[in-house]
């Protein structure tokens, strides 16, 4: 070890004569692979979560844009037709009040598609927030942060919807609120388990001793190296809150006639399902196929963002 | 010249809380016990000790990422210690660390780019666009790096070049002291020495202050114009990197350099050594008098395990804890 000369190489490869900095141009560089196309690499790799990944957005298009293409309104009853089976006119049939049925599952999908996507982003915004903070202070702090998601845990969802029902009225806001106060539990136990881990790694060290501020070392630095998991955990709450928002509508809390989710459809088909059986088969199709789809999106992406933890 | 770095008695301890249900405490780790060291600008300082010594917490302790339980840290006049919150955020660009492990210490999500361009915006804020990609191509250059590698991720690197990054960010806020936790030991012999040589190189150059922390005594004589032997938080041994590996005082100095092979094979065979018995006692309860006496090879009696020996010049340049028993005449 003692006798190194100084004319040792001091490169792994050969680096090229200095040029004029200004002449780096941004096309020169080499583009560097980040982790995240990585996982985007191995995800398109597994046919299953890819094809889920197509059909879940096409299940979203035909929801959103298909009652633009429809000759008819979701709440234009037409009492003299009735309920009618599958036609050419109405290709999923009619219900009892002699509404087109597609046009009412595509707007069910629209409703119910907004609560799922936009309940997770408020839950998730509040738990990541919420668990990295708790994680990074950790301490005092950080047991009587976890003391009150425990607290919230153990509060039954559906008296607390309830409640909320009672006291500010019935409304599809409250509903974004209650689920999304409810979901965000889990998102801030994952991310704070993953923070707590990360903080002792010594980058965040090295952002410490370069005077960054305590939330800039938690956004930058901490947030997106939990990511992979959260993304996992979204993907597998959307059908989750898609699922409470079918129950609160089928005990008559959630989503209120005229206006229909896949819940409120599912619970008239299912009333009338001796009798007008596609009142039930299609509005309870899509839903378990949207379901589907986010599950195995979720799995997959979840061995995408980990590999080591594919079984294969 | 006057002092760049001083540390007066720094101490740096651990209480490791109270015990379930009790007011009594489990303890206190004496990680750094009283530490006097002054490091003046521009010199190599090689900080060596076994595992678990506090070498480490030292480090950390002058960069105030762990904050001492007393003591004072004085860099250029200033006293760190004492700076507030936001203050010392703002003189931490002055002093900087390169870590042990290259694959924990750059984040995984961001670019070479990103990562040194944020160290660069610590000193020069208003650097953006080209200007700042010029300096981060600048940086890597010195480095040893090619930039044109600048958008890549550290995964996509060696050990050796994540090092490089690493060394490139600790130098990108310009600072005047840099302390090397050990930033040789996780990287395989072959790149060791080009790292170090590069450490050395540019520490020259850039007319930084280092201090090189490492338990490997020939990495330390190599790159160190002094070297301070530790053992239990404090300092048993302090001199120029010569009079330390040629004509150690402490035994405990002595026993770490007779550890070292030789690769001569003749000069390997009639190597003596100086075997120490025993592991480092604990932190939490070291022994009285002098700390060495449980794993002295050397005759000893009740005397050296009641009295705390004077850490002295005992030679003009080179200070030693002054135990009767651990300090021997070389011939």
């Amino acid at each position: 070890m003692s006798d190194h000369s100084e004319t040792a190489v001091l490169a792994d490869e050969p680096v090229p004569p200095p040029t004029e900095a200004s002449e780096i141009a941004a096309e020169e560089l080499e583009e560097g692979s980040s982790l995240w196309r990585d996982a985007w690499q191995r995800l398109r790799r597994n046919k299953l979560a890819l094809a889920s990944l197509f059909i879940f957005l096409a299940i979203c298009l035909f929801c959103v844009a298909g009652p633009w293409f429809s000759p008819y309104n979701a709440d234009a009853q037409d009492l003299f037709l009735g309920a009618v089976g599958p036609s050419w006119a109405h290709p999923f049939g009619t219900d009892t009040l002699g509404r087109d049925l597609m046009v009412r599952v595509m707007e069910g999908g629209r409703i119910s598609l907004l609560v799922g996507l936009v309940a997770t982003m408020v839950a998730l915004l509040i738990g990541v927030m919420y668990g990295a903070v708790a994680g990074y202070l950790g301490g005092k702090v950080d047991s009587a942060m976890m003391r009150f998601v425990d607290l919230l845990y153990a509060l039954p969802f559906t008296i607390f919807v309830i409640l909320l029902m009672v006291a500010f009225g019935r409304s599809l806001w409250l509903i974004f609120v209650a689920i999304g106060a409810i979901e965000w539990l889990t998102t801030a136990r994952i991310v704070r388990s993953g923070v707590l881990g990360l903080k002792k790694q010594e980058f965040v060290e090295a952002a410490n001793s370069l005077g960054f501020s305590h939330m800039r070392i938690i956004v930058r630095h901490l947030i997106p190296n939990v990511l992979g998991p959260v993304i996992v955990v979204a993907t597998l709450t959307v059908p989750a809150v898609m699922l409470l928002e079918a129950f609160l509508s089928f005990l008559g809390l959630g989503v209120q006639p005229p206006d229909a989710s896949w819940g409120v459809l599912i619970n008239e088909g299912q009333q009338n399902m001796e009798i007008f059986p596609w009142m039930l088969i299609f509005p309870a199709f899509f839903f378990a196929l949207t379901l589907f789809c986010l599950n195995f999106l979720g799995d997959g992406l979840r061995d995408a963002l980990d590999p080591k933890s594919a079984k294969d | 010249m006057s002092d760049f770095l001083v540390l007066d008695d720094l101490k740096t301890h651990f209480d490791l809380g109270n015990k379930a249900f009790s007011r009594q405490s489990k303890g206190v780790v004496k990680a750094v016990d009283g530490i006097s060291l002054t490091v003046q600008e521009g010199e190599i300082l090689g900080l060596v000790g076994e595992s678990g010594c506090g070498k480490s917490t030292l480090g950390r302790t002058i960069l105030q990422l762990i904050k001492p339980t007393s003591g004072r840290v004085i860099l250029e006049g200033r006293e760190l210690n004492a700076l507030p919150e936001k203050e010392l955020r703002k003189a931490r660009i002055d002093f900087q660390m390169i870590f042990q492990d290259p694959y924990a210490s750059l984040n995984p999500r961001m670019t070479v780019m990103d990562t040194l361009g944020e160290a660069v915006r610590t000193r020069h804020p208003e650097l953006k666009g080209e200007a700042l990609r010029a300096r981060i191509a600048e940086l890597m250059r010195t480095v040893g790096m090619n930039p044109a590698q600048m958008r890549r991720y550290p995964h996509e690197f060696s050990g050796g070049q994540r090092q490089r990054v690493a060394i490139a960010r600790a130098l990108a806020p310009e600072p005047k002291l840099i302390i090397a936790d050990e930033p040789v030991s996780a990287l395989d012999v072959s790149i060791q020495s080009q790292i170090l040589n590069l450490l050395k190189d540019l520490t020259r150059k850039m007319g930084l202050t280092m201090i090189f922390i490492s338990h490997d005594l020939s990495v330390v004589r190599y790159i160190a114009d002094r070297i301070a032997v530790m053992y239990l938080g404090k300092i048993i041994e302090l001199g120029s990197a010569e009079d330390i590996v040629d004509d150690p005082l402490h035994i405990y100095t002595r026993a770490l350099m007779s550890a070292i092979p030789r690769p001569d094979p003749r000069l390997e065979r009639s190597r003596s050594r100086i075997v120490l018995e025993g592991d480092p006692p604990s932190p939490m309860n070291p022994p009285s008098g002098c700390n060495f006496w449980p794993r002295s090879p050397v005759q000893h009696d009740d005397y050296m395990k009641s009295h705390e020996p004077v850490f002295e010049e005992i030679v003009p340049g080179h200070y030693a804890a002054n135990c009767p028993f651990c300090l021997q005449k070389q011939s």
